[in-house]
Formats: structure tokens, sequence, C-alpha cells
């Protein structure tokens, strides 16, 4: 019995659970004025958690708790990315929140658990594990979306997020019904054992994989299930708007990789021509609806789309190549994203959103620096070289191409190359237009600083993309 | 066809229907209760098919506390119901052919695929035999739940911590002028601060006096 | 004996039933929510009836786990729904329609 309860793998998620809790509590006694108390502890508790990782990061798969939890070194470089994106996002959310009268504790402990669930999806072995998971997260998040209670704007955009969320619940588990009843078994490991002796010919795998995927697609927010993503990109506070677009991008891929590929890894032809048309109409719709958009929260919720599109392509390609490169580009998008919507964040002041792509207008005469920070993220989110987006787009084609799939590689550097247009329109507006805000950039030295450190790193990462690509190289194989 | 048949048929029935008036009733109360209605039906059902445990499950947490929060909801928010219904048949006419299409495709592949055997991917077709009658349900579920499930468990009550928080956070308001009850306050009072104890001299009452006052 | 297709041909009736419920209730959110409700019996119908079919007890523990996390669900979303309605005094969805694009 004790051999199957191996506690030590699991004290990342011990830990933060613990520590979640004891925010909550110490919160209780912090006065209003002192609430940065609630803030430091979070960052401590996530940079501990880190430690911990790091401490007790398992060398090989470790499957424990009987057959619920799985540690494996992807999980380790994911749970870290996870602590990583959530600090970043915290960090440059710190001010918006104060200004707005949103610095509550209860902020950081629904960010706490939502980002514990993202670290219950990393690790999940079982179906129930992964269900579990995707609600902690969801929950969690449908919380953060209305948490700014007196906007009518996001508690519309929570409660379409809500509806459609519970909605992709039920495909998710109808799915996972038609699983159980066809494989017999919950854990993932014995469902990839059972698949070949059931057969790709069975009905009711097909059946079950279907809503699966439907389920899938509805939490990455790929098109035809992308209806919540501009709503609740839009509607949201921008400091939720970050963490939304931050840590749950991750989760979105280990959910694929640990469902699709731990699970159903023996029904790849079944399920890639499903994720073909998915990652297609994501790639299409994501960025030439961008194009009509004047509100930059929204226009990269149109972005997120389409790059959505192209981790699904890495997905789908069903080689170890595809997959280390759909973990490179999800890490190196979620990255970006963060500074992105870090400098909206950076320009934000007391009762002004800088949420409209005109607030942009005349940046580089305001402030040259930050300016060409948020050109550098731009860039890289069109996959212009040398930036890191570029090298994530160049290595998921080459793993589309290494299974024969040229066509689909052509479909992607197409509409790259439309998508180009907008992100390019950004720059334009503010190198060469007149600025029509002229309020100075409010924010403190911490955001500066970090939000500054963001941006070298997406073009470090794109000079010297080895180190990354190595460990994405390692961890998967 | 056994008696357990004939009771699923006529629950079943009775299941579809109040489905039916869960989503064509005109007025959300109405909704709720057939919900109810649904719930206890499902719960037979589940009774005939062996899940004693969960079927009470449905009836305890579902219907006394879930619907009841839906009914409290329904209530309290003043909501037109005619308005709301007044684009029902407009939306009429998508819904039967999605309903129709969707009980398609299940019943092709659920009912027709599986007479013949495999198609559906299932190791058995036969029916399984019954439990013995001294086999507790609730007994197998506690052992496998406290210990085989130990770590999804913490995470559904974190799960359920969440939701009172976010609950929380959401709805209360703290509003001025209200009037609430400080318990510390009124623990920590010392009898010297709510009671004077005043010496009153006495004084001889005037001779003569009526007692017209005190009838 | 109960057969396992009936029990999933039922559940079926009882999901396309939801889904049917929340294409005609698109305007009224607590409608939507009662049909998410009905959505998760008939996966908890397919569970049960996978579970006695397989004599295993793992899909019945499936069905307990959705049961908290649904009523956590709904408790979250009623929540939403009261925030929504003290700015809006009005659940129409239709009137839901301040973002576009």
């Amino acid at each position: 019995m004790s051999a199957n309860l191996n506690f030590v793998v699991a004290y990342p998620e011990i830990f933060v659970l613990t520590a979640a809790c004891v925010i909550l509590l110490v919160d209780l006694f912090v006065s209003d004025r002192q609430r940065i108390v609630t803030f430091l502890l979070t960052m401590v508790s996530l940079l501990a958690a880190a430690f911990i990782t790091v401490q007790y990061g398992v060398a090989e798969r470790v499957i424990t708790f009987h057959g619920t939890y799985v540690a494996d070194p992807m999980g380790t470089v994911l749970k870290l990315s996870t602590y990583g994106a959530t600090a970043l996002s915290l960090l440059y959310s710190r001010e918006y929140l104060q200004r707005r009268g949103l610095f509550k504790g209860e902020y950081f402990v629904l960010a706490l658990f939502a980002m514990l669930g993202v670290m219950v999806m990393i690790s999940a072995a079982s179906l129930l594990t992964i269900y579990l998971g995707v609600e902690l997260l969801s929950l969690s998040l449908y919380g953060l979306v209305a948490f700014d209670r007196d906007n009518g704007i996001a508690a519309e955009s929570a409660m379409k997020y809500f509806v459609l969320g519970a909605i992709a619940s039920g495909m998710l588990l109808y799915g996972m019904s038609m699983i159980y009843g066809v494989t017999g078994t919950l854990e993932l490991s014995q469902i990839a054992n059972r698949i070949p002796g059931i057969g790709l010919n069975s009905l009711g795998l097909a059946f079950g994989l279907a809503f699966l995927v439907v389920g899938v697609a509805f939490k990455f927010g790929a098109v035809p299930f992308h209806m919540w993503v501009p709503d609740v990109y839009h509607g949201a506070p921008t400091a939720v708007t970050l963490f939304v677009g931050s840590a749950p991008k991750i989760a979105s891929f280990a959910l694929a990789m640990r469902l699709l590929v731990d699970g159903l890894g023996g029904a790849v032809e079944q399920w890639r021509p499903m994720l073909v048309v998915l990652a297609v109409l994501s790639m299409a719709i994501g960025n030439v609806v961008a194009i009509a958009q004047t509100n930059i929260k929204r226009m990269l919720a149109y972005s997120t789309i389409s790059h959505v599109g192209f981790i699904l392509l890495g997905v789908l390609a069903g080689t170890v190549q595809g997959y280390q490169a759909a973990m490179f580009y999800t890490l190196t998008y979620v990255l970006t994203a963060v500074g992105s919507f870090g400098v909206i964040l950076l320009l934000s002041r007391q009762g002004f959103e800088s949420d409209a792509l005109d607030d942009f207008k005349g940046l580089a005469k305001k402030s040259p620096w930050f300016a060409s920070v948020m050109a550098m993220l731009i860039f890289s989110t069109a996959g212009v070289p040398p930036f890191v987006g570029f090298t994530a787009k160049l290595a998921v084609i080459q793993a589309i191409i290494g299974i024969g799939y040229t066509w689909l590689a052509g479909v992607a550097v197409f509409f790259s190359v439309i998508g180009a247009y907008y992100y390019i329109r950004v720059v334009k507006l503010m190198y060469f237009d007149a600025p029509v805000d002229n309020g100075p950039i409010q924010a403190g030295v911490a955001l500066r600083t970090v939000l500054s450190a963001n941006g070298l790193a997406v073009l470090a990462l794109g000079l010297l993309p080895g180190l990354l690509l190595d460990l994405c190289a390692r961890v998967i194989s | 066809m056994s008696f357990t048949e004939i009771l699923f048929y006529v629950f079943s029935a009775v299941l579809v229907v109040s489905a039916l008036g869960v989503i064509t009733a005109r007025n959300p109360v109405y909704s709720a209760l057939w919900l109810v209605f649904a719930f206890f039906n499902s719960a037979i059902i589940w009774m005939l098919l062996e899940a004693e445990f969960l079927a009470i499950i449905l009836i305890l947490v579902y219907v006394g506390a879930v619907m009841v929060l839906f009914l409290f909801v329904v209530m309290m928010l003043d909501i037109k119901v005619e308005e709301l219904r007044a684009g029902f048949t407009r939306y009429a006419w998508l819904g039967l052919p999605i309903a129709l299409l969707v009980i398609g495709e299940i019943g092709s592949v659920v009912w027709v695929k599986s007479q013949d055997d495999k198609a559906l991917g299932l190791s058995s077709v036969a029916s399984p035999a019954a439990y013995a009658a001294d086999y507790s349900n609730t007994k197998a579920l506690g052992q496998l739940l406290y210990t085989e499930y130990l770590y999804p468990l913490q995470l559904a009550a974190s799960i359920l911590l969440i939701a009172i928080v976010a609950a929380i956070v959401l709805t209360m308001r703290k509003r001025s002028g209200q009037k609430v009850q400080d318990i510390g306050a009124q623990i920590s009072v010392k009898a010297k601060d709510r009671v004077r104890i005043v010496k009153v001299a006495a004084v001889q009452p005037e001779t003569g006096n009526t007692v017209e006052g005190q009838s | 004996m109960i057969s396992l297709h009936n029990v999933l041909m039922l559940s079926g009736v009882l999901f396309s039933l939801s889904v049917a419920g929340i294409f005609l209730n698109r305007k009224n959110v607590i409608l939507l929510l009662m049909c998410i409700e009905l959505m998760l019996l008939a996966v908890n119908f397919n569970f049960v009836a996978f579970s006695r079919q397989l004599g295993d007890l793992h899909g019945q523990i499936f069905v307990f786990f959705i049961l908290t996390v649904a009523a956590a669900e709904s408790a979250i979303g009623l929540a939403i729904l009261v925030v929504l309605f003290r700015q809006r005094k009005s659940i129409n969805v239709e009137q839901l329609d301040t973002m576009k694009g």
C-alpha cells in the first residue's frame, strides 16, 4: 500500500495547496493598507514552490497515488514555467489592481488555486484527475473574470465563459464516459495498453474520441469552439486577461498531451484529421478576424486563437519532434503574450485602460524604450526573425513536413503572412503616428525592470534558442 | 420481460417526459420542479442498476441542496417570464432537428451497431450477475474513496473551497447602515458598563394617599 | 435484467434533449444552467451503466466526483448570475451584447 502512495513526488502540489490555504487565513488579519503582505507571501510561495519542484524533480516517469498522479521531467518543466507565468502576471498586475480597488486577498488565492488546477492537469494520470484539474482551473478563472463586480462587461463575459465552459465540461465528460465504457478503466496508461486490443474500428472509441476532442478544443479556444475567447479577453479586467492568457495555455497543452498522447496515442490516426480541421480553421479565422479589431485586447484574443492553431499543428504531427515543437511553441508564446499584456498594463492609468489600438499611437515619442520592447514582442508574435516566435513557428512547420503534410505547412505559412499585417500595423501606429494621449507612464520600477527583461528574453531566446529546444527535447522522448 | 425491466421502462418514460418539461416549461420555477422530478426518477433507475449510494446522494445533494439553490435564485431575481419566452417559437424549428440528429447519431452508435457484437468495442454484452443480498454498495465505495482515491478526494475538497471563496467574494456586500451583531463586543462587555446601581433615598409615603392609580 | 443498450439509449436521449434545450433556451441563463445539469445527468447515467456492466466500481466513484463538482459549479454560476442581475435587472442573454466583433 505504501508503495502506491509516494508523497514525495507530489510535494509541489501539497505545498501550493497548503500555501494557498495559509494565505487565505493570513489575509483575514491583514488590513486593506497592508494588503501588500498577501502579495509578497504569494510571491514567496511561488519561489518556494519552484525550489521544491526542482529539489524533488524526478529523472523518469513515476506513477503513484493508485494511478491518479504522474510525475515526469516534462511535468517538472511545465510546472516551473507555470510558476514563472503566474509570478510575472501577478507582478505586472499589482499596480493595475491597486488603482482599481481590486487588490484583495481573494484575488491571489483564486490565482493560486487556478495555478494548482494547472499543476493537477500537468500531473494527471487518470481521466478523473484530468477532469478535476480542468474544473479547479475553470472555476477559479470564472471567479477571477467576474472579480470586478461593479463592471457590467466583466460580469457579462464571465457569464458567457461560464456557460460555454460548463457545456465544454459536459462534452468532455461524455467522451470520458464512452472511453471508460470501451476500455473499462480510468487510468490513462491502462487505456493506452488496451486500445490495440479494442481495435480502431470500434464505434464507441471513435464516438468518445470525438466528444473528447470537442472538449479539448473548447478549453484551447480553437475554432469553431472559440466563441468565449474574444469576449473574455475583452471583458475581463486587463490583469485577469493577462492571467487567462498565460498559465492556462500551458494547461491546455498539458491536457492535450496527457489525454490524446499518453492515453489515446494509439488512436492518433483517428484524432489527427479532427485536429487538422481545428488547426486550419483556427489559423484562418484567428488571423483574418484580427485585422478588423480596434481593441488591442480583442486583437490579441484572435491572435491567441491563431497561435492555438499552431500548437495543435505540433500536437497533430503525432511524432516526438512534433510534441517537442508544440511544447517549445507553448512556452515561448506564453512568455510573449505575458509581455504584450504587460505593456498594456504599463500604459494604463487611473480611469484609462489603454486597450484601444489608438492608445498606442506615437508611443515611440513618449517612451522610446517601451515602444521598442513592445515592437520586439509584436515582431516575435508575428514570427519575424530573429525573435523567438520565428524559431517556434519553424520548429512546428518542420515537424509537419516531417510527417508529409507539406500542404498544411503551406497553409500555416500563408496565414502567418496575413497575420503579419495586423501586427506590423501596431508597430506603425507606435512609430509613425502622432500621439493621441499624452499622459505620462506611471508604472513603478519593478514593473519597468521585469517588463524590459521580458522583452529582451524574447530576443535572447530567438538568438540562442538551443537551450530551451534542448530542454524540450530532453523531457519529451 | 421481467419485473425490473418493466419498472425501468416506466421510469425511463417518465424521466424523458420530465426532461422535456425542463426544456419547454413556460416558467423557470416549473422547469426547476420538472428537473427535481427528473432527478427522483433517475435515482430510482440507479437503484435498479444497483448504485444505491449514488441514488441517495442524488436526492440528498442534488435535490436537497443544488435544486433548492436554483429555486432560491429564481425566486430572488425578479424575472419577467413572458419577455424571456417571446423568442421561443423563433428557435423551435432549430432545436427539433438538432435533437433528432443527436438522437439519431447516438442511436446508430449505441443501439443499431451493438446488435452485432464488438462494434461498440465492449468486451462483454451479456448482463452481469446481480450482487449478493448482503453486498453493501456504500461500504465498497467508501473503501475505494478513502484509499485509492485519496488524491482526487483532496482535489474535490479544494474545488468546494474555491467555490465558497468565489461565491462569497462575488456576492457579499458590506452595505452602510446595516445592523449587524458584533459578538466580540457583546461578550467582552462588563456589567458595570451597562448597569448603574443608584442608591435612592427612601421616601416616606404621604399619609392619606389614595390607590386610584393602581386600579 | 436491464440491458446496457437500453440505459445508453436513455442517456443519449437525455443528452440530446439537454443540447436541444440549450439551443431553445438561449435567451434565459437560468434555464441554460438547468440544461447543463441535465447534460451532466446523462453523463452520470453512462458511467453508472458502464460501471455495472464492467462490474467495476471506479465508474461510480467518477459519478460521485461529478456530483460534487457540479454542485460547486452551479454555486459559482448562480453567483455570477446574481452579480449580472444586480447590474442589468435582467438575465436575458440577448441583452448581453455590449461586446461585438
